[in-house]
Formats: structure tokens, C-alpha cells, sequence
């Protein structure tokens, strides 16, 4: 902006400069001219004079001399005449000037032509009646007018011509001077906005580096609160399912033990019930175990409280499994990984030889393609994969061979792994739910927690990597884990536990 | 079998210690059980009033120690008892809730005789207990040998 304005500037004074830097020459050579023009009026004038007063000394002494003398001046003045008329012609006044001039010069030439025959026909008073005749009728007087009026017109043009030259001198250098003036005001605006623009980045760089440190302090800070927090939960979810298990033992125990009592209390009841009817009874206490025999409303009576007992003990076994479940957990987020280069193809193939019996059994076979190696930790890679080829293999569709297949890919630094069946399939409604804790979807016809893909997902997450499900109920499901080629392990596993 | 051994249980769920108990009798074992449901109050009786359980010299005792006690944990009480010069020999049963391979490998390296898990399946529980009615009658308690 500025810049294109000082270039402007400077722009329109070189061409003021040139153009008044024409100017004054031209101005100075038009003061030359009139110079050269009054010179020529003068140099025609004395020839004039030269011519006239050679034929006057021709006229009395009739030398050679004179004549020759006289004929030399009259043979200049006609070209000293032209070249005048051409240096002066342009000037209107001057032209009729000069026109004047030379219809004198005419008549003066002629009348020297005249004086010189008079006398060559030695008629000296004939020639001096010329010379006096010349002298009176003013031609002599006229041409010297004249002369003297084209002088002043020319040192009138003169002078003129040199205020003009002069003025345009004086503005060529008063422009040049301001020209000069601006361009280093200018440079002056402009090493002053430079300065303060490249203070101003300096402050700002300054601003930035402080906002850097400032922001790797923050993030430092940050995670190492979230670290804390999620030690917090860790340390929580093992207190709490540690502490639950306590009541559970009593309540296991002494529900073991009612079950005990409720053996002893129906065998009671069942001999009352036998004295009381008479009925001759069988061999008192043969077996201890045996199941007292009752009747009616004591059977019903038996029976419910087993229900009961029943009842308690499942839930009391379903729980203690959700509280193993967590514990399992919980353990697994403290414990430390281990990076190494791992054979991603032999993992895989391990893992499918531990299912072979399986895969036999569900009539199913399982393809591995070609697998990118990577650095990670081996047990989670192990549980992780173990995880999801069991669950291809569990839920398979009754009635049609199974097909697993595992390949992989690398994308950006990552590699991918695809876990594909053709099992039972998710609908899609469920694609967020089987990663939750304790969640699982379809029919509910194979044991399980709920817990496998919970634990594949934090173990994929520690590992920083990704994983998703793409399925359709009836289609088959295609797990995809996305995991770093190069696992990083000084960022998520620098804690100590 | 009149065994002379004292068995010192710590324990502070009285649920767990019934139980216990119960199960120590079932398998046949008629030792004296005292039991104590805070660690501090079983400090005391073990270490006596001056703390360096020289009241306690020469008793046959065994410990069954629970690790999650209100007051202290059980590890305190395990490393207190293996550094006493009078207890050392004393055999410890430590019996909790944990199955953490690594608190289980850190009582063993404190000197813990047994360590019993308290599984949620009673019959194992159970099971557990009456094998260390078992164990007591084949330990063979030092008597007052220090």
C-alpha cells in the first residue's frame, strides 16, 4: 500500500522532472535563438554598413580595392538575409519585419549596383547624386529602423525568454527537491512502519512461545489429571467389588448353611409327620442324605423353600461373576504393557490352533490372510483377538458352516485387522451396545457376561487404537481393530502400579 | 486329640468368623478359637501391653489372619508377628477375599504359612477350611523352643 504509493510518487516526479527538464531546455534553447537571431540582425546590418560605405570609398577613389571589398559584403548580404528570414520566420511580427527589410535591402543593393556603373562610366556625380538620393529617400534610414526595430523585438523576446527559461529551471529543481523531500519521507514512513510491524511479530512470536509452553504445561497438567482420575477409578472399582465380595461370602455361607438346616428341618418334619400317621416307619436315619419322604402340603412346603434357596444362590453366583468380571478388569487397566515387535500372522495362528477344537466342533474353518506386523504388547494383542475369533466361532448360524476369516491392511501408520464371519450377525441397533459392560445382544442362547467385547475395547483403546463393528442380523459381523503400527508406550503407560 | 495350640482369629466379619468357626468344627478340630474383630485389639493380645509380645513367649499359637481389617490391614499385622523374636515361628493363615496374585505373592514373601482365599462358593470355602483342620493336626507347633 504504502509501497505503491511511494512508487507512484516516484513514478510522477521522474516524469514531472523529465517533462520541466524538457522544458527548460527547450526554453534555453529558444533563449539561444533569439541570442543567434539578433547576432545574424547584426552581422546583415554591418554587412549592409560594410557594402555601403566600401562603394562610398570606391566612389572617391575608384581603387579596385573598395570595389572588390564592396562586392564581398553585397555578395553576404543576400544569404546573411535568407538565413535570418529562416531563423526569424516563425515570428509573425519579425516576418513583416524582415519582409520590410529586404524590399530596403533590395533597393539599397540595386542602387549600389547603379553608383558602381555611374562610376564605371566615370560619372562620379551621377553616382553621388545616387548617394545622396539614397540618403535622403530614407533607404539607409529604413534598413537601420528596421535593424533597430528587430533588435528590440528580439531582446524583448529576449528577455522573456529568459524568465520563461529561468522559471522552468526553477520549478525543474523545486520539483526534483520536493521529489527528493517525499521519497525520503517516504523510505522515513517506511522504515518506521517496518520497525514497528517487525516489533510487533517479535511481541508476537514472544506471545506464541509463552502460549506453547503455556499449553503444553496445560495439557502436561491435564493429563496428568486425568491419569490420576482414572488411577482413581481403577483403585475405586477394585476397593468396591473387593468389599462387595465380603458380604457375599456371608451371605453364600449362611445360605449353604440354611440349605443344610432346611435338609435337617424336612427330615424333622417328615418323621413327625410319619409318627403322627402311624405309618410304620422305614429304618430310622439309613441314609442320612436321602431325600425325607413328605407329603402334600409339607412336599409343597419343601419345595418352595428350595426354589428360594435356589434362587438366592444363583444370583449370589451371578454376582460374584460381575464382581470377578470387574476385578478382572480393573486389574487388567493396571497392568503395565510391554511393547515388542510382534508376528502378527503367527499371533493369529496361534490363537487359531488354541479354537481348533472348537471350530471343529461349530463346523467351521477359519482363513487367515496376509497380516501386518507391528509393535504392541503381546497379551493384550492375544486377548484381544482370542476375544473376538471366540466370538465368531460362539455365534455362528445354526445350520451353516462357519467361515472366519481374519486379513489385514496398513493405512497412515496404522494397521488394520478385520475379524469377518458369517455368523448370526448384529442389528445395527446393537453395534454400540455389545462394547458396553455386562451388554449383549440376539438371542440369548450361548453363556456369557457381557464381558468380552467391554474388555477388547479399554484393551484396544490402551493400546490407542480403534475398533468398530460392521453388521447386519443374518449377514455375518466384520470387527475392525485399528491399531498403531508403532505403539508408543511412554504416553499412556508411564504410570507406576 | 488334645492339641495344646491356641488358634488366634483375626477376623472382622462376624459372618466370616461364624462361618469359620463352624467349619473348623465340622472337621474335627476342638482348639480354643479367640477371636478378635479389630486388628488393634489383636495387636494387644499378641504383643501384650509392652509391644514386644514377650507375654505370648512360649505359647503354642496360630494365627488366622484376615487382610482387610477397619483398622489396619492384615499385612501389618503378618510383618509384625514374623518380626517378632517370641512369634516368629508362630504358623499364619492368612484368609481374605483378595485372589490377587500379587498381595498373595507379597504374604508369602512376609512369611505367611497358608493362603486361603475366601471364594464365594461355599462348598470350596468350606473345603478350604476343613483342609486346614487337616493341616493343623499334622503342624507341629513349636513348643516354647525359642
Amino acid at each position: 500500500m504504502l509501497l505503491t504509493a511511494g512508487f507512484l510518487i516516484l513514478v510522477a516526479i521522474s516524469i514531472a522532472s523529465v517533462l520541466l527538464v524538457n522544458k527548460a531546455r527547450n526554453d534555453s534553447g529558444w533563449v539561444t535563438h533569439t541570442v543567434e537571431a539578433e547576432n545574424q540582425i547584426n552581422a546583415l546590418l554591418l554587412e549592409i554598413r560594410r557594402a555601403e560605405s566600401a562603394a562610398r570609398g570606391f566612389l572617391l577613389t575608384q581603387s579596385q580595392d573598395f570595389r572588390r571589398d564592396h562586392e564581398t559584403a553585397v555578395a553576404n548580404i543576400q544569404p546573411y538575409a535568407d538565413k535570418l528570414a529562416q531563423m526569424i520566420g516563425d515570428n509573425a511580427a519579425q516576418a513583416a519585419n524582415i519582409k520590410k527589410l529586404r524590399t530596403a535591402i533590395d533597393t539599397r543593393l540595386d542602387q549600389f549596383k547603379r553608383e558602381i556603373k555611374f562610376i564605371e562610366q566615370n560619372d562620379p556625380a551621377g553616382a553621388s547624386a545616387l548617394v545622396l538620393d539614397a540618403a535622403a529617400g530614407g533607404t539607409a534610414i529604413t534598413i537601420r529602423d528596421v535593424g533597430a526595430a528587430m533588435r528590440i523585438e528580439e531582446e524583448r523576446l529576449l528577455a522573456t525568454r529568459t524568465i520563461a527559461a529561468d522559471r522552468s529551471q526553477v520549478m525543474a529543481s523545486s520539483v526534483t527537491i520536493a521529489g527528493s523531500g517525499m521519497v525520503i519521507a517516504l523510505a522515513g514512513v517506511s522504515i518506521f512502519l517496518v520497525r514497528r510491524s517487525s516489533r510487533a511479530r517479535d511481541e508476537a512470536e514472544a506471545r506464541l512461545r509463552d502460549a506453547n509452553l503455556n499449553l503444553e504445561f496445560t495439557v502436561d497438567e491435564r493429563t496428568a489429571d486425568l491419569r490420576e482420575a482414572n488411577d482413581e477409578i481403577q483403585r475405586f472399582a477394585y476397593i468396591v467389588s473387593h468389599d462387595l465380595r465380603s458380604p457375599l461370602v456371608n451371605i453364600m455361607g449362611f445360605t449353604s448353611e440354611l440349605e443344610e438346616l432346611r435338609g435337617d428341618i424336612f427330615r424333622r418334619i417328615a418323621r413327625l409327620g410319619r409318627v403322627a400317621a402311624l405309618v410304620p416307619s422305614a429304618p430310622e436315619d439309613a441314609t442320612d442324605g436321602a431325600e425325607p419322604a413328605l407329603e402334600g402340603a409339607d412336599k409343597q412346603l419343601c419345595e418352595d423353600f428350595s426354589e428360594a434357596i435356589g434362587f438366592i444362590k444363583s444370583s449370589i453366583a451371578r454376582m460374584d461373576r460381575l464382581i470377578s468380571a470387574i476385578l478382572n478388569l480393573t486389574r487388567e487397566g493396571r497392568r503395565q504393557f510391554a511393547p515388542e515387535p510382534i508376528k502378527m500372522r503367527e499371533l493369529i495362528e496361534n490363537i487359531g490352533s488354541s479354537v481348533a477344537h472348537q471350530a471343529t466342533e461349530a463346523d467351521a474353518q477359519i482363513r487367515i490372510g496376509a497380516l501386518p506386523d507391528i509393535v504392541s504388547d503381546r497379551l493384550a494383542l492375544e486377548q484381544i483377538f482370542s476375544n473376538l475369533i471366540d466370538n465368531a466361532l460362539k455365534y455362528l448360524r445354526p445350520g451353516v458352516p462357519g467361515d472366519i476369516e481374519v486379513r489385514g491392511r496398513t493405512k497412515l501408520g496404522f494397521a488394520v485387522f478385520d475379524i469377518v464371519d458369517n455368523g448370526r450377525g448384529i442389528d445395527a441397533k446393537d453395534h454400540q451396545r455389545i462394547f458396553d459392560l455386562f451388554r449383549r445382544a440376539g438371542t440369548q442362547d450361548k453363556p456369557g457376561q457381557g464381558i468380552g467385547l467391554a474388555h477388547v475395547r479399554a484393551l484396544v483403546r490402551r493400546l490407542g487404537g480403534t475398533i468398530s463393528v460392521n453388521s447386519e442380523l443374518n449377514h455375518g459381523s466384520t470387527f475392525t481393530v485399528t491399531l498403531p503400527i508403532q505403539w508408543n508406550a511412554s504416553v499412556r503407560n508411564s504410570r507406576n502400579d | 486329640m488334645t492339641n495344646p495350640v491356641t488358634i488366634i482369629m483375626i477376623e472382622d466379619d462376624e459372618g466370616h468368623a461364624r462361618l469359620i468357626e463352624r467349619n473348623i468344627r465340622r472337621s474335627g478340630v476342638n482348639n480354643e478359637i479367640v477371636p478378635f474383630t479389630s486388628g488393634t485389639s489383636a495387636v494387644n493380645y499378641l504383643f501384650g501391653k509392652d509391644g514386644t509380645g514377650s507375654e505370648r513367649k512360649g505359647q503354642a499359637l496360630l494365627v488366622l489372619l484376615d487382610l482387610n481389617l477397619p483398622d489396619m490391614t492384615g499385612i501389618d499385622i503378618l510383618k509384625r508377628i514374623k518380626e517378632n523374636s517370641f512369634l516368629k515361628s508362630t504358623p499364619v493363615v492368612v484368609l481374605t477375599t483378595t485372589d490377587d496374585s500379587q498381595e498373595i505373592k507379597r504374604c508369602y514373601e512376609l512369611g505367611c504359612n497358608v493362603y486361603i482365599t475366601k471364594p464365594v462358593n461355599y462348598e470350596s470355602f468350606a473345603n478350604a477350611i476343613r483342609q486346614l483342620g487337616l493341616f493343623f493336626s499334622v503342624i507341629k507347633v513349636p513348643e516354647a523352643a525359642s
